[in-house]
C-alpha cells in the first residue's frame, strides 16, 4: 500500500530538492570556475609576457652597455691613432689586456689593405687569404662605425674565433683610414647565457634583418639541429608577442641594429599554473558540491520527513475513519502547522459522522413509531370487532385470551421505549400477534416455534419478527386453499443468531421480493420488511439484516441476521 | 536509504575526480648514459663531446664520456664498455674501432639491458638501436669526386686509411675506390694502413710517397691522417704537386687548406652526432624510440680554398663553442 503510493505519487520532495540545489550549485560552480580560469589564464599570459619583457629588456640595456663601452674603446683607439707608434703600441697593448674579449685591433687603408694589427697572442698571417673583419664596400658604405655579422677570425695561423668586428672610419687625410675592433663573445656570452625566463626560455641577439648574432645554443644552430624563425621574428615590432605554444619578446638593442629575442613557453610558464589551479578549482568544487548535497538532504530530511508522518496519517484516517486516534507530527512550523490543522479535520470529521449517524438512527425510530401509529389503530379495530363477535357467541374464554394476547402484544410493543428486547420477549411478541391473527383467520394455518432456549437471553430489535409473519400471513396464506403453515426458528449461528420464519405459502417472485425490500413505507400500511432491515443495519452493520428467499407454490422463507448482543453490550460495540 | 546511498555516490565521485585531479606528473629520475668513442684527443672527438654534453644538459642526464688512448686498442674500448656497464650505465653511445672484435662486448652489454647507439663508426651488433653519423660510402665518393672535379689528366692515388678493422675507414675507401674506378682516368698507386696518428701518419705518408713519387693526388679518410698527411706533404715541399683531400676540421689541415698543402676537406657533423647520439639514448631510455630510424645520416660537406670561409662552411669547420682542451 504504502510502496504503491510512493510510486505514483512521482517524486518525493528530498529527491527534488537535492536535485535541485545540486543543479544550481554545479552550474553556478561551473560558470565560476570557467570565468575564473579564463580571467586567471590571460593573467599568467600577461604576467609571462611581463616578465618576459623584462629579462629581455634587462638583457638589452646589458648588451647596450656593453656596445657603449665599446664605442667609447673605438673613441680611444681613434684616438691613438694620432699618437706617434710607439705610444701607439703601449696604449693598444694594455687597452687590448684591459680588455681580453677584443681579440685583434687593426687598421686598413683607403685602399683596404691591412696596415697594422695589434693583438696578444699570435701575429696575422702573411699571406691571408680573405680577411671577414673587413669588407671595404661595407665600410665605404657606412656613415660611422658599423658592427658586422658574427664570423671567424680569419688572419691568424691556427686560431680561429668566432667574432664580431666592429669597424669605423678614421678622420681623413691619415694613413689609416679604417680601424676595426674584433670582438669575442666572451662578454655577450655570459651575460645572455645567464638569462633564463622560466626553466626552458631564453635570450638570443639577432640583428634587424634576422641573422643571429648569439644564440646560447649557437652550436646546435650551426650543426643543423636547431633553428629560429628569424624571418618571422625580424618582421615583429618590439614587445611580446604570444601564439600557443610560445611567448617571445623583442628589444631593439639602443640603435645598434641588434635586437633581443626572448623565447619562452607558454606551457611552462602558464599551462602549469593553470593546471594547478584547474586541479584546486576542482578540490574546491567537489567539496561545495558535497556541502550543497549533504545541507539539501539534510534540510530535505526535516522537511520531507514530517510530511510522510503526515501523509501515512491521512491514509489511515481514510482506511479507518471511526478508530482512528491522531497523533500529531513534530518538524517545521509549517509542518506543525499543517498536522494542527490535519488534527482539527480529523476531530471534526469523526463528530459529523457519528451525528450522521445518530440522525439515521433518529430518523428510523421515529419512522418506527410513525408506523405503528398508522397500524394500531386499524389492527385494533380489527381486533376488537373480532372479541365483540365473540362475546356476542358467548364464547367468552376466547374472548378472554384475545384481550391478554392484545395487551401483551402492546407491551411488549412499547418496552419502555426500549428499542434493543430479549428475543424472549420478542418470541411472546410474534406468539401473542400469531393468536390474534389465527382468530381472526379462523385457524386458516398453524404456526410452530422452535427456539434454541441458549438465544432467548440475547437482545433483539423489537417488532422485527412480527412484519415478517404479517408479510407471511398476507401474501402467503391468506390466498391459499389448504391449510397454511407458520414455522418461526431461532438458532445460533456462529458468532451470529439467526432468525427463520417459512411459510408454504404460494411464495414470491423475485420482483416481489425486490419490492418488499426496497419499496419505501410511504404506500403500504404496517411495519414494512424494509423498515427492519434498516434497523438491523444501522445498529449493528452492513453484514445483519433480511434475506428472503422464496419459490412460487412451495413457500417463502425470510432469513434474518443479527449479532449476539447482551444486556448492556450494544453501546460498548 | 536512498538519500545517503546517493550522498556515498556523489562522495565516491568526487574522490575519483580528485583522485584523477592529483595525477602529478612522475619526478623523472636522471638517467646515465656512458659515450664510448674511438679516441679523446682530436677535434673531431671534442666537437662530439661537446655535442654530447649539450644534449645531456638538455634531456638532463648523466654523461660519461670516455676513449681509449690510441685508435686501435679494441680491448681498451672492451674494457670501457664493460667498465660503463658495471658503473651503471643505462645507455651506451659507442663508437667502435673495430667492427667485428668490439661485437662481443657489445652483445654483452646489451644482454644486461643497456640500450646502445651507433655513431660514427658502427658495430657488428644487432643490439645496435641506430647508427648516427656519416654515410661513409658516400663521404668516400665524395672524397674522390673532390679530386676529380680539380684535378686534370691521370689521377695516381694514395690512399692514407687508418686501422683496417674500423668499419668507416673501410666503408669511405670502398667509396672512393669505386668512383675513381669509374671515372676511367684515375689509379690507385697504393693503399696504405697507418695509425690514428698524426705523426705515424706523417712517417707513413712520406714513405709512400718517396716509394710512389708519381702519386699526385692523395686521400686521407681521417682527422689525424690526414694533418699527418698534410704535413708530409708540406715538409717535402709537394703542396703544388699533390692534391690532397682530408677529412674533418683541424686547425692544422685549415692552415693547411690556406696554404696549399690541403686541397680539399670533406667536413662531417661531430657535433650532431654527439647531440644526436645522446637524444636518442634518452629517447630509447624514455620509452620514446618507437619510430626511431636504422640510420640517420648526419650531413657532409665538401670544403676547399675557395668556398672555406662562406658562412655555411665557417659553421661547419669551426667550433662555435670554446673547448675544453
Amino acid at each position: 500500500m504504502k510502496g504503491r503510493r510512493v510510486s505514483s505519487t512521482g517524486l518525493r520532495i528530498t529527491t527534488i530538492l537535492v536535485t535541485m540545489v545540486v543543479g544550481v550549485v554545479s552550474v553556478i560552480l561551473c560558470c565560476c570556475i570557467f570565468l575564473f580560469l579564463d580571467r586567471y589564464r590571460s593573467a599568467m599570459v600577461q604576467s609571462a609576457q611581463t616578465s618576459s619583457a623584462q629579462a629581455v629588456s634587462q638583457v638589452s640595456n646589458t648588451v647596450d652597455n656593453y656596445l657603449s663601452d665599446m664605442e667609447q674603446a673605438m673613441r680611444l683607439v681613434e684616438q691613438s691613432m694620432t699618437e706617434s707608434a710607439d705610444a701607439r703600441d703601449r696604449l693598444l697593448n694594455a687597452f687590448l689586456t684591459f680588455r681580453p674579449d677584443v681579440v685583434a685591433v687593426t687598421g686598413y687603408s683607403a685602399g683596404g689593405a691591412l696596415l697594422d694589427c695589434w693583438c696578444l697572442e699570435g701575429e696575422p698571417r702573411a699571406d691571408i687569404g680573405q680577411n671577414l673583419s673587413f669588407d671595404q664596400q661595407q665600410a665605404s658604405g657606412a656613415s660611422g662605425a658599423y658592427l658586422s655579422a658574427p664570423h671567424v677570425e680569419s688572419i691568424f695561423e691556427g686560431y680561429y674565433p668566432w667574432v664580431v668586428t666592429m669597424t669605423a672610419p678614421l678622420p681623413a687625410g691619415g694613413e689609416t683610414a679604417w680601424v676595426s675592433l674584433d670582438l669575442s663573445f666572451a662578454s655577450i656570452s655570459s651575460y645572455i647565457n645567464n638569462v633564463g625566463i622560466g626553466q626552458r626560455g631564453y635570450c638570443f641577439l639577432m640583428d634587424k634583418s634576422g641573422n643571429i648574432i648569439y644564440h646560447p645554443q649557437q652550436q646546435l644552430l650551426y650543426a643543423g639541429l636547431k633553428s629560429e624563425d628569424t624571418a618571422a621574428l625580424a618582421a615583429l615590432a618590439d614587445g611580446s608577442h604570444a601564439n600557443d605554444t610560445v611567448i617571445y619578446s623583442l628589444t631593439s638593442v639602443g640603435d645598434s641594429g641588434w635586437r633581443v629575442v626572448g623565447v619562452s613557453y607558454v606551457d611552462e610558464l602558464v599551462n602549469r599554473n593553470v593546471a594547478e589551479m584547474i586541479r584546486l578549482s576542482c578540490l574546491l568544487a567537489v567539496v561545495v558540491l558535497a556541502a550543497a548535497l549533504l545541507t539539501s538532504w539534510l534540510l530535505s530530511r526535516l522537511l520531507g520527513r514530517p510530511l510522510r508522518g503526515l501523509a501515512d496519517a491521512m491514509e489511515s484516517f481514510e482506511t479507518d475513519a471511526d478508530h482512528f486516534a491522531y497523533r500529531p507530527v513534530g518538524g517545521t512550523r509549517e509542518v506543525q502547522e499543517l498536522s494542527d490543522s490535519f488534527g482539527h479535520m480529523v476531530l471534526r470529521i469523526q463528530q459529523l459522522m457519528s451525528t450522521v449517524r445518530e440522525e439515521e438512527v433518529n430518523l428510523r425510530k421515529t419512522e418506527l413509531k410513525a408506523l405503528q401509529a398508522q397500524i394500531n389503530p386499524h389492527f385494533l379495530y380489527n381486533t376488537l370487532d373480532s372479541i365483540a363477535w365473540m362475546c356476542e357467541q358467548g364464547r367468552n374464554d376466547d374472548a378472554v385470551r384475545m384481550v391478554h394476547a392484545l395487551a401483551r402484544l402492546f407491551r411488549i410493543s412499547i418496552s419502555k421505549g426500549h428499542e434493543l428486547i430479549p428475543i424472549r420477549r420478542e418470541i411472546e411478541h410474534a406468539e401473542s400477534y400469531l393468536q390474534i391473527q389465527k382468530y381472526r383467520y379462523k385457524n386458516q394455518f398453524t404456526y410452530t416455534f422452535d427456539v434454541d432456549p441458549d438465544c432467548l437471553d440475547y437482545l433483539c430489535n423489537k417488532i422485527t419478527l412480527q412484519p415478517i409473519i404479517e408479510n407471511a400471513i398476507n401474501h402467503g396464506l391468506d390466498l391459499l386453499v389448504d391449510e397454511g403453515r407458520i414455522e418461526v426458528q431461532v438458532r445460533p449461528d456462529g458468532e451470529d443468531i439467526l432468525f427463520l420464519v417459512r411459510d408454504n405459502g404460494v411464495g414470491m417472485s423475485e420482483e416481489q421480493i425486490d419490492a418488499i425490500l426496497h419499496r419505501g413505507p410511504a404506500d403500504r400500511t404496517g411495519i414494512g420488511i424494509r423498515n427492519v432491515d434498516d434497523r438491523l443495519k444501522i445498529y449493528f452493520g452492513k453484514r445483519y439484516g433480511v434475506r428472503i428467499t422464496s419459490e412460487l407454490d412451495v413457500g417463502t422463507c425470510v432469513e434474518i441476521r443479527m449479532p449476539r448482543v447482551r444486556e448492556g453490550e450494544y453501546e460498548t460495540k | 536509504m536512498r538519500p545517503s546511498k546517493r550522498a556515498l555516490a556523489a562522495l565516491g565521485l568526487a574522490a575519483a575526480l580528485l583522485a584523477g585531479c592529483a595525477d602529478a606528473p612522475a619526478v623523472s629520475v636522471q638517467h646515465s648514459v656512458a659515450l664510448v668513442a674511438k679516441s679523446t684527443e682530436t677535434e673531431f672527438w671534442l666537437s662530439v663531446f661537446a655535442g654530447a654534453r649539450a644534449a645531456a644538459a638538455e634531456y638532463n642526464l648523466k654523461l660519461t664520456v670516455t676513449g681509449p688512448e690510441t685508435e686501435e686498442d679494441y680491448e681498451a674500448q672492451n674494457a670501457m664498455v664493460q667498465q660503463a656497464v658495471d658503473d651503471g650505465a643505462e645507455a651506451l653511445v659507442f663508437s667502435a674501432i673495430d667492427f667485428t672484435n668490439t661485437a662481443a662486448a657489445i652483445d654483452a652489454a646489451a644482454a644486461a639491458g643497456v640500450k646502445v647507439v651507433a655513431i660514427d663508426s658502427n658495430v657488428d651488433s644487432s643490439a645496435v638501436s641506430t647508427y648516427i653519423g656519416t654515410d661513409n660510402y658516400a663521404a668516400g665518393r665524395m672524397a674522390a669526386q673532390a679530386a676529380l672535379d680539380r684535378v686534370e689528366g691521370e689521377l695516381r692515388v694514395g690512399i692514407v686509411n687508418y686501422d683496417v678493422s674500423s668499419a668507416n675507414g673501410q666503408e669511405r675507401e670502398q667509396g672512393a675506390v669505386d668512383l675513381l674506378k669509374e671515372s676511367g682516368r684515375a689509379r690507385v698507386v697504393r693503399i696504405i694502413n697507418t695509425l690514428a696518428e698524426a705523426q705515424h701518419a706523417q712517417a707513413d705518408t712520406t714513405a709512400m710517397l718517396q716509394q710512389y713519387p708519381e702519386i699526385n693526388v692523395l686521400l686521407a679518410f681521417n682527422e689525424p691522417t690526414s694533418v699527418g698527411a698534410a704535413e708530409a706533404v708540406r715538409q717535402m715541399g709537394l703542396s703544388d704537386t699533390v692534391f690532397l683531400v682530408g677529412f674533418d676540421s683541424n686547425v692544422a689541415t685549415i692552415d693547411g687548406l690556406q696554404e696549399g698543402s690541403v686541397d680539399a676537406l670533406i667536413v662531417q657533423n661531430p657535433y650532431a652526432m654527439g647531440y644526436l647520439g645522446v637524444e636518442s639514448a634518452y629517447r630509447l631510455l624514455t620509452g620514446q624510440g618507437g619510430g626511431m630510424e636504422d640510420v640517420v645520416d648526419t650531413a657532409t660537406r665538401i670544403v676547399d680554398r675557395d668556398n672555406m670561409f662562406t658562412m655555411d662552411s665557417q659553421k661547419a669547420l669551426f667550433a662555435f663553442e670554446q673547448r675544453s682542451e
